[in-house]
């Protein structure tokens, strides 16, 4: 605990004054009771600093650009077409995979926490996290993505999706023009995180997206 | 609970922190502690959070919740002691736990999904297209139901299945399965007239949050 406990509030809470110190004692203290093994920690880490991230989820988009089939399979069950990868586990249980069109933007946000798909983007950075962006993404977001650098003209509907439940979303996002000459592998290149989160676009190469 | 974790359409909440390269964690310790309550598999800490005191929990970053949050679980459930804590050493006295997750199984959690969805047959109330009103309801507890959906009304435009109402799973009662339905809700309905016509909300709403509109 960072402060004597001299509180008398029944609310007190750790604020941790040096969280590494403070994480790292808890660390040690959990394996010496037996509860946790370093080793299964060092896989953990190694799983979701190395193993899931964008990069899944960008091949998954590519596929889905060319294949017609995929595509529809992604749409009509995104776990199911997700796991056609190998990309399932932990916050991937329930899939819906939502396609921004030239007439439909989608945007993904969660009001009460942080629920975002794991297995496909890894996990979320600290401005999807932010009372900022979890408060405003609902009530105005086309603000919240002007903030962010995309201006989406009136005529687009924009749909946010509050993701509170068992479901977590992904965003299908629409392929940049003067990509028609491109194989699926350069494809993945061009889709970035903020796209399948839905407050980006993916820009076209000849746009500066890819050298 | 209306809590200050129930955010959506607040306003004023600081700056947004937007980077384009930012990374799922900022500091080597945050993955730490990720990993930590990954390994100690002692499910929701989500009712933890929602209960930091809201100054401190604005005050905290995302991970300092978590801490926060873990720390008081497993002094609560009795898996640590306070003592414990502070001095990061297991009491001698205190007996050898039983390992959460092993290596193997670690490994294992990256390709194998546990279905949350339940196989009950249960009759929904609601139907696709049917206009639904979020329920005036204030449970001091968690729910999955954000205020702003209270009393406004939206159409099911999906069945997502059963799945176990999460309001009460902390509270150890028994499981209440029922249907979790997709919600489309008119922006205009949420926020008023200046919101353009075609803009929505989705959201899941289990049944219990929902009444006929």
């Amino acid at each position: 605990m960072s402060q004597p406990s001299s509180d008398h509030s029944q609310d007190h809470t750790d604020v941790p004054s040096d969280p590494s110190l403070r994480v790292k004692a808890l660390e040690s203290l959990l394996v010496e009771k037996g509860l946790v093994d370093p080793d299964a920690l060092d896989v953990l880490v190694d799983t979701y600093e190395n193993r899931v991230g964008p990069r899944n989820g960008a091949q998954v988009v590519a596929r889905a650009w060319v294949d017609p089939a995929y595509k529809q399979r992604l749409l009509d069950d995104g776990t199911e077409a997700m796991a056609e990868f190998g990309y399932s586990g932990g916050q991937g249980e329930k899939l819906t995979v939502v396609e921004n069109t030239s007439s439909v933007h989608n945007v993904i946000v969660c009001t009460l926490c942080s629920c975002y798909p794991w297995p496909v983007l890894g996990l979320p950075p600290t401005w999807y996290k932010s009372a900022a962006f979890r408060s405003r993404t609902v009530i105005d977001p086309r603000g919240v993505l002007s903030e962010l650098g995309l201006d989406l003209p009136k005529d687009i509907e924009v749909r946010v999706w509050d993701s509170n439940a068992a479901s977590r979303y992904f965003v299908l996002p629409k392929r940049p023009d003067g990509t028609d000459s491109m194989s699926e592998a350069d494809l993945a290149t061009l889709v970035t995180r903020d796209a399948m989160i839905g407050v980006a676009k993916v820009a076209s190469p000849s746009a500066g997206g890819v050298s | 609970m209306n809590g200050i974790h129930d955010m959506g359409g607040m306003q004023g909440l600081g700056e947004i922190g937007y980077k384009e390269t930012a990374p799922g964690f900022d500091e080597p310790w945050e993955i730490r502690l990720f990993a930590l309550v990954q390994a100690m598999r002692t499910g929701g800490l989500r009712p933890y959070i929602e209960g930091i005191p809201a100054a401190d929990y604005l005050r905290m970053g995302y991970y300092e919740r978590w801490y926060t949050a873990l720390v008081k679980q497993i002094i609560e459930s009795g898996t640590v002691t306070r003592a414990e804590v502070d001095s990061g050493r297991a009491d001698p006295a205190s007996t050898k736990a039983t390992l959460a997750l092993t290596p193997e199984v670690a490994r294992d959690l990256l390709f194998r999904s546990t279905k949350t969805e339940q196989d009950v047959e249960l009759t929904p109330r609601f139907h696709i297209g049917e206009s639904v009103r979020g329920r005036n309801i204030n449970p001091a507890t968690h729910t999955r139901m954000p205020r702003y959906t209270r009393g406004k009304a939206g159409v099911v435009e999906r069945d997502r299945g059963v799945f176990n109402l999460p309001d009460n799973e902390e509270a150890s009662a028994e499981p209440k399965p029922q249907h979790v339905y997709l919600i489309r809700y008119a922006g205009r309905e949420l926020w008023g007239e200046e919101v353009p016509p075609n803009d929505s909300v989705y959201i899941d709403m289990w049944e219990d949050y929902i009444e006929p509109a």
